[in-house]
C-alpha cells in the first residue's frame, strides 16, 4: 500500500525550515518529531582534562558550558560512542570563544565561532583537552540535534460573511501557516499574525485541514535541517525493520 | 529492542518491547490499527522511575484467523513503507 505524502517546503535556511506535509497521521508526525529531538545523535564534549584553569569559573562550570557548545557532526563517518579530541589554550586578558577550540578531526568543529566560554583577565589562563562523544539526545539534552521542533495543523481560512457593522474589530491572532481558499499557503508573519489585517471587515472561520501538518524545525548547527529530518525518518525505519525481523523468528 | 512474549493465544498477544518508548510504539500502534484482521491494539508504558515495569507492553487482539505475531510483522512492514515513502517525498521536495 503506497502512501501519498506531499511535502512542500515553505521557508528554508541553513538551520531552520518550515514545511508542509500532507497525508501524515498524527501518530507518525509525533514519532518523527520525537525522533528528531531525541534519536538523531550529535557530537558534544563529555570529558574535560584541565591542564590549567586560573579563571574565575571552576572546572565543572566551564565543563558545563563546553558541553553545550554545538559541534558539527558528520554522521556517516562515526558511530554512536566514538570520541573526538579537542583542545583549547587561551591566556588573558582575552575572552575564550568557541572559535578558539582546536579539533583533531576537521569535520567536527564548533558550529558557532562566537560563543563566549569565559572572559579571562590578566594572568588568567584556560588550557584543557576534551573528548567529544557521539550520543543521542535521550542521554543528555546537550546531545540534541533538533532544538526547536514542532508541528501544527495546517489551517484553512474560510470567509463566511461580513463582520457585523459597528463592531470594533478585535485582532484575531493566528500563528503558523494558513491555506487560503485558493489553496495558496501563506505564512502568518506576512500579515502580522492578525487575521483582521488580511481579511478586514470580514468574518472568518478557521478550520484544520485533516492529516496535514506544518513542521517548524530548527537545528543547533550540528547538521542541516535536511539531514536531521532524513536521519529521523531512517531511525524509525530501522526500528521497524528490526521488529519485523525479530517477530518473524 | 528486546522482545519477550508474555501471553500468546491464536487471537491475543501480550509482548514486552524493551528498549523502546513512545516514539516508536505509538507509530506501531497506529499501523496495527490500520492492519486488516486486527480487532484491537494498544501499548502500555509506565513512567521512568515509577519503580515498576517501564518497558512498553504491546497488546494485540486479532480476528478472522490472523495470527497476532503475523499482524505485528505486517504492521512493521507498513511502518517501513510509510517511512520509505516519506523519505522519498521529502527528498523530492528539497
Amino acid at each position: 500500500m503506497t502512501n501519498e505524502f506531499d511535502v512542500e517546503i515553505i521557508e528554508r535556511d541553513d538551520r531552520s525550515a518550515l514545511f508542509v506535509v500532507r497525508g501524515l497521521t498524527p501518530a507518525f508526525a509525533n514519532g518523527i518529531r520525537r525522533a528528531m529531538v531525541a534519536d538523531v545523535p550529535t557530537f558534544s564534549i563529555d570529558t574535560v582534562r584541565f591542564v590549567e584553569n586560573s579563571s574565575v569559573m571552576f572546572d565543572e562550570m566551564i565543563g558545563l558550558r563546553l558541553g553545550l557548545v554545538p559541534l558539527t557532526t558528520p554522521l556517516d563517518d562515526f558511530e554512536v560512542g566514538e570520541t573526538v579530541t579537542l583542545a583549547l589554550d587561551v591566556e588573558g586578558p582575552a575572552t575564550a570563544y568557541s572559535g578558539d577550540i582546536e579539533t583533531s578531526v576537521p569535520e567536527v568543529v564548533p558550529a558557532d565561532e562566537n560563543i563566549p566560554i569565559i572572559e579571562l583577565k590578566e594572568n588568567q589562563r584556560l588550557e584543557f583537552e576534551a573528548d567529544a562523544v557521539l550520543e543521542s539526545g535521550k542521554v543528555h539534552a546537550k546531545q540534541q540535534g533538533g532544538v526547536a521542533v514542532g508541528y501544527r495543523h495546517l489551517q484553512r481560512i474560510e470567509v463566511v460573511g461580513d463582520a457585523p457593522e459597528f463592531d470594533e474589530q478585535e485582532p484575531n491572532i493566528l500563528r503558523g501557516v494558513i491555506e487560503t481558499e485558493d489553496g495558496e499557503l501563506v505564512v502568518t508573519d506576512e500579515f502580522d499574525n492578525d487575521l483582521t489585517q488580511r481579511y478586514p471587515g470580514k468574518e472568518v472561520e478557521v478550520v484544520d485541514v485533516p492529516d496535514t501538518f506544518v513542521f517548524d524545525v530548527e537545528t543547533d548547527g550540528s547538521f542541516t535541517v535536511d539531514e536531521l529530518v532524513l536521519r529521523a525518518i531512517e531511525s524509525i525505519d530501522a526500528r521497524a525493520a528490526e521488529l519485523e525481523e525479530k517477530v518473524s523468528v | 529492542m528486546e522482545l519477550r512474549v508474555i501471553d500468546k493465544t491464536d487471537e491475543e498477544l501480550r509482548m514486552e518491547v524493551a528498549g523502546e518508548d513512545h516514539t516508536f510504539m505509538n507509530v506501531l500502534k497506529g499501523a496495527l490499527l490500520e492492519t486488516e484482521g486486527v480487532a484491537a491494539a494498544t501499548y502500555d508504558v509506565n513512567p521512568e522511575q515509577s519503580g515498576g515495569q517501564t518497558d512498553p507492553i504491546l497488546s494485540v487482539k486479532t480476528e478472522g484467523g490472523l495470527d497476532p505475531l503475523d499482524a505485528v510483522a505486517e504492521a512493521s512492514r507498513r511502518v517501513q513503507d510509510m517511512t520509505a515513502d516519506f523519505y522519498d517525498a521529502f527528498e523530492a521536495a528539497l
